[in-house]
């Protein structure tokens, strides 16, 4: 008797263990948050990158207008959701005089986005990004070239200031790359994160 | 008015497409932010994204991308079944975001993919290349001594992958990723290479392979950038769908035109040596 209660006893121990790692498992994983309050249903963020640049090594590509939109949501208490949109406006490269942008875009939308914590700071991470990008230009070493950006892009995201950065550092803690000419590039950029359908001017924050 | 002439800017622009709704959208948002003032800062295309008040709600997202333009411009608060527009906002008419971005003011400037036509009739770098020669630092491929001036100058092994089927023959060019004197610098081009092959062995040519004469005006290869610089170099290999055959001591900016023209795959690696 005494022994089955023993083993009942271990197994509540046991239980209540594993409901505090879930419970701590839970409260570490970052959510959509609108004035403190986890994100319910969807909302649609949309914006202008502030600044942002694509340095494949020895050429720098460069869009005067870089939009997107991104629908959000919480999933079993973690933030997702995913890139719909990825309108660009006017794209140049740092070579104007030999290079042009021929025709640049975005591809195989919608890509899927997560948040993570890495080091206590969170992070979203945007996966399956695939830009195309069709380079001009006969003294171009590109010129006349599809070249096929491609992989997963982490940045980090500040609640004060309600952005996504992403930088070198931000991909560094993260894992994640963006490769075209069988090289790592850089994508570098500042994004704002406002939400712009239900809770519009309600601070956005991941927690 | 000013928002009125922004708008109709804007909406000069048919918004047919997903990404002029989401232009829209957002310079709906900048003129809500405005907030009605006439000093023409809602034409001057830059404004905070999200700085609408009361009297401006948000355009229908739900309504796709592509926004219906004269309701979302005139819509107010709580379209779309939202509780918070407007009404919920916690810093009132307060600036919340401080950055200006800049908004397109129409849909001239729209940047495309390119088109499945597009890509029919250009040169997709699909295939993979890459050189076991070259140690990768920091995930960019640096090129030994060995394979430069500032040694034996020898050619590097590379390897490649996804040759389209039906491809005649191999072109590979190494140039400098930026042209010297406004001119793009070839440092070795050398054709003829069997369209069945996966490799070149590091300092040998290929069985009928033909090299043409690179911008150092030899016959070879050469990677030499000014003493004390650091330079890029564009390793891609070009699969031609026909043979162009090209005769030992070619020009590579000639054939690298009709390259062009013939609407092959390629495989690009680039590669980075600093001089000492």
């Amino acid at each position: 008797m005494r022994r089955k209660a023993t083993a009942i006893g271990a197994a509540f121990a046991a239980l209540a263990v594993l409901c505090a790692m879930f419970a701590t498992a839970a409260s570490a994983t970052p959510a959509w948050k609108f004035e403190s309050k986890s994100l319910e249903g969807t909302e649609v963020v949309l914006g202008a990158a502030i600044d942002s640049s694509l340095t494949i090594p020895g050429l720098t590509t460069k869009c005067a207008n870089f939009l997107y939109k991104v629908t959000i949501k919480n999933e079993a208490g973690t933030g997702k959701g995913e890139v719909t949109e990825v309108p660009l406006y006017n794209c140049t490269t740092d070579q104007p005089e030999v290079c042009t942008v021929g025709s640049i875009g975005a591809e195989k939308l919608p890509w899927p986005v997560k948040l993570t914590t890495v080091s206590t700071s969170n992070y979203i991470v945007i996966e399956g990004v695939k830009v195309a990008i069709k380079y001009a230009g006969i003294e171009c070493a590109l010129g006349g070239v599809t070249v096929n950006v491609t992989g997963t892009a982490g940045g980090i995201v500040d609640n004060a200031t309600e952005t996504a950065t992403f930088n070198s550092t931000t991909f560094g803690a993260t894992g994640t790359e963006l490769r075209a000419l069988a090289t790592k590039i850089l994508w570098t950029g500042v994004f704002p994160t406002e939400a712009f359908q239900w809770h519009r001017e309600q601070p956005l924050s991941v927690s | 008015m000013a928002q009125r002439t922004a708008a109709e800017r804007l909406l000069a622009a048919p918004a047919k497409t997903a990404g002029a709704g989401l232009c829209l959208a957002l310079a709906v948002a900048a003129l809500a932010g405005c907030g009605g003032s006439s000093d023409g800062s809602g034409s001057q295309g830059t404004a905070s994204t999200a700085t609408g008040t009361a009297s401006a709600g948000p355009p229908d997202p739900s309504s796709g991308a592509a926004a219906k333009p004269a309701s979302a411009a005139g819509k107010g608060q709580g379209d779309g079944g939202g509780s918070s527009s407007g009404a919920g906002k916690p810093n009132g008419g307060e600036k919340k975001h401080g950055t200006p971005v800049t908004l397109p003011k129409s849909e001239a400037g729209r940047e495309h993919a390119p088109t499945a036509a597009e890509k029919a009739n250009s040169t997709i770098a699909d295939m993979t290349l890459l050189s076991p020669s070259f140690p990768m630092a920091e995930g960019i491929a640096a090129i030994p001594a060995p394979y430069t001036c500032d040694g034996q100058n020898s050619t590097p092994a590379l390897r490649w992958a996804g040759v389209p089927t039906g491809t005649k023959e191999l072109i590979l060019y190494v140039m400098n990723a930026k042209p010297v004197n406004g001119r793009l610098f070839f440092d070795w081009a050398l054709a003829g290479i069997d369209p069945r092959s996966e490799s070149l062995e590091a300092g040998r040519l290929p069985a009928g392979a033909v090299v043409g004469t690179n911008s150092f005006a030899r016959q070879g290869y050469s990677i030499c950038p000014e003493p004390g610089g650091a330079e890029t170099y564009i390793f891609a290999l070009f699969a031609l769908p026909e043979a162009l055959s090209p005769k030992p001591g070619f020009d590579p900016r000639a054939l690298r035109e009709e390259i062009l023209g013939v609407s092959g795959d390629v495989g690009l690696l680039t590669a980075i040596y600093a001089r000492g």
